[in-house]
């Protein structure tokens, strides 16, 4: 898609994040051929939704989608991917001898699939491979949580018998888990976006003093900082499209998480007491990235492993040359 | 000339003029030193052609895009062969004299500046003019045969090495604000200037107070219009916050892969170091989408604001870190090594205080990219 292009899709995409969430953003985005869209240029593609999906706060089962697509698993409405457990990036499933056993979360097409994708490792050499099994093979339970909308499930197994594939999905993998942290980094600043837009209309509104509160240096700064730790998590998210790497959307995907959670932070602050309350739609970009942070590796977590590789290679990797 | 040809080119002729190159000093050094340093280096970049990509060819450069010159001082910085410090005034002040100064006066001028000829200076903050610069009472008025100005301005850099000032006077009524501002091109040898360097906590005499005493300055040296030197004040500020940011980044890179490299095992948590290397990356993806905007000729504006926040929270969190990591050589080293990392860590306490503080750069984001309305 040339930019031009990509200016149209991304308007019919926004129209429908706008309208639907859901079955019907799912349908919507078809009929748009955001999957289309999605295997002929992961990260194009990845890079218009999510930023709105995560403004509009919606769900759909893009996410799905995209890691079913870096697998080479061609996405269908009978199959559905087991993303990992809440914090990590690791695969979902662990394969020893004709067993399997899984940990890990999925969207609510895992709850409508006939089929589930599982990656796993395998005990014998520490090698991925990518496990069909029934779903009706792993106990599912439903998600309500802190964030019910996002229709979350739980899936678990223990025992289940398969018949192991070929190994050499390291690749798939590791493809899948740098898109799936790019899509979520995406995702966490279109909320955090969000959040600041409420902040900002509420502080020019909101009238103390005789004056707005927008005129509070005090209020100013708090959302001067929000813009920045986004702007700044947002310059290596758009980077990281330009050339995706583990590296980079480690990165991406720890900075978008910490700016959301400052953006939080100062823009409830700002917000006050209606941001306090269930009717302002504040909390639900706040109990959505909550969870997204822990999608795919946490900001903390991926934070402290990359600080690990550090400490251990003594190098800075060579990152954005010009 | 594109940008991999140049670079190629660029790494061999440094990779072989290495001890040519290199500082003469040892350690730290002093400033005259860091001073010597940074002409011979614009010398023989110069005379190689280094030093002239990425300027206009009537400034004397060699054409091409300005991702040039900011992989450049990347290099050089990379390379620890000049400091961000003293190297950033060209890229502070000659883009502001292309596009301001009387053609002639460029073409002499800016010459001399990218072959290390001259070190320049920037006569902005008064002693009651800091933050609020558009206040500032260095007076320049007419005389028969040019301005006189009169007045004193401080925190001036380098002003004690400086052949010449891009001066800020006021032209109109005290209380024109930023409409009665007129910006000269001061010869710093003229009668009537005094110097004074201040010794700052790094120990360096970084900046200066500088005293105009009825000082003539003929007026082919005006930049810009009579009473619209805001306009070139507004221009240079951006310039300070994109390619010699750009450089500077590529200086803490460079520290922080010396600290990685020296800090004792266990002195660091993983959580720490690697939260300091994401906020310099992200500083640097910002910086690296700045460097192509002003390469694709976009104006630079409020925007740059962000960068100067990013790297200012990143340089202190990464010489916090340093102070953690390398206690012992900060607080109680007395080699080079320790002498330069405890220079560097305390210069770091003025990142969020020099062009522009931490508080007016907010404020700017808030006014102008948040669009929060005016604060008084």
């Amino acid at each position: 898609m040339d930019a031009s292009e990509i200016e149209l899709f991304e308007r019919s995409v926004r129209q429908a994040t706008e309208r639907h969430s859901g079955d019907a953003l799912d349908g919507a985005l078809a009929e748009l051929g955001w999957p289309d869209a999605l295997a002929d240029d992961p990260p194009t593609a990845v890079s218009v939704l999510f930023p709105l999906q995560g403004a509009a706060n919606v769900t759909s089962s893009a996410l799905d989608e995209v890691v079913a697509t870096a697998l080479g698993v061609p996405p269908t409405s009978r199959e559905a991917v087991v993303l990992p457990a809440l914090g990590t990036r690791t695969a979902p499933g662990d394969a020893r001898g004709h067993r399997l056993s899984v940990r890990g979360l999925g969207t609510a097409r895992l709850q409508r699939g006939v089929r589930a994708v599982v990656v796993a490792t395998r005990d014998s050499n520490g090698s991925f491979t990518i496990v069909t099994v029934s779903t009706t093979d792993l106990t599912l339970r439903p998600v309500e949580g802190i964030d019910p909308d996002l229709g979350l499930v739980e899936a678990t197994a223990d025992t289940v018998g398969f018949e192991p594939g070929p190994d050499g999905a390291g690749n798939a993998w590791s493809a899948a888990v740098v898109l799936a942290q790019l899509a979520l980094s995406h995702e966490i600043l279109g909320a955090a976006r969000s959040m600041l837009a409420l902040a900002r209309e509420h502080a020019l509104d909101r009238i103390q003093f005789g004056q707005p509160i927008a005129r509070f240096q005090a209020v100013r700064h708090r959302l001067a900082e929000t813009l920045v730790a986004i702007e700044g998590a947002d310059a290596l998210v758009l980077a990281t499209n330009d050339s995706p790497s583990p590296e980079l959307a480690t990165v991406a995907k720890s900075l978008a998480g910490r700016a959301a959670l400052t953006a939080a932070r100062h823009c409830q602050q700002v917000l006050a007491g209606i941001g306090f309350t269930a009717e302002h739609p504040f909390h639900r970009y706040y109990r959505r990235i909550l969870l997204l942070d822990q999608l795919f590796g946490s900001a903390h977590g991926l934070t402290r492993d990359f600080g690990e590789e550090l400490l251990q290679s003594r190098q800075l990797p060579a990152l954005l040359p010009l | 000339m594109d940008l991999a040809t140049f670079r190629k080119a660029l790494d061999d002729w440094l990779d072989h003029n290495e001890r040519e190159l290199a500082p003469a000093h040892s350690g730290r050094g002093t400033l005259a030193d860091n001073m010597a340093q940074l002409a011979k280096v614009k010398r023989l970049g110069f005379e190689a052609g280094w030093m002239r990509w990425g300027w206009p060819q009537r400034a004397g450069g060699l054409g091409g895009s300005p991702i040039l010159r900011a992989y450049l001082g990347e290099a050089l910085m990379a390379r620890e062969i000049v400091g961000p410090d003293v190297y950033s005034m060209t890229e502070v002040l000659a883009p502001t004299m292309i596009n301001f100064a009387p053609a002639e006066l460029a073409a002499e001028m800016v010459p001399r500046l990218l072959r290390g000829d001259e070190m320049w200076c920037q006569g902005f903050s008064e002693p009651g003019t800091g933050s609020n610069l558009a206040s500032l009472s260095c007076r320049a008025t007419r005389s028969d045969d040019g301005w006189r100005v009169t007045g004193q301005k401080v925190w001036t850099s380098y002003a004690q090495f400086a052949a010449r000032c891009v001066l800020l006077t006021r032209t109109g009524s005290q209380e024109s604000a930023h409409r009665g501002i007129t910006a000269l091109f001061v010869d710093m040898d003229t009668p009537g200037i005094t110097i004074r360097p201040i010794r700052t906590m790094h120990g360096t005499d970084e900046f200066c107070e500088v005293f105009y005493d009825d000082v003539a300055v003929p007026f082919e040296r005006t930049l810009g219009e009579v009473d619209h030197g805001w306009a070139v004040a507004m221009d240079l500020l951006p310039y300070e916050r994109s390619t010699s940011l750009w450089h500077r980044g590529a200086y803490l890179q460079r520290r922080l892969e010396r600290l990685l490299a020296t800090v004792p095992a266990g002195t660091l948590s993983a959580t720490e170091i690697g939260e300091v290397t994401q906020l310099l990356l992200a500083f640097r993806a910002r910086s690296r989408a700045t460097q192509y905007r002003m390469a694709d000729g976009e104006p630079l504006g409020p925007e740059t604001s962000v960068d100067k926040v990013l790297i200012a929270t990143a340089e202190q969190a990464l010489m916090d870190v340093a102070a953690r990591g390398l206690a012992h050589e900060i607080l109680l080293g007395d080699d080079g090594i320790a002498e330069y990392w405890r220079a560097a860590f305390l210069y770091s306490r003025a990142a969020t205080i020099y062009g522009g503080t931490g508080e007016i750069q907010r404020n700017i984001i808030a006014r102008r990219l948040l669009d929060l309305g005016d604060d008084r």
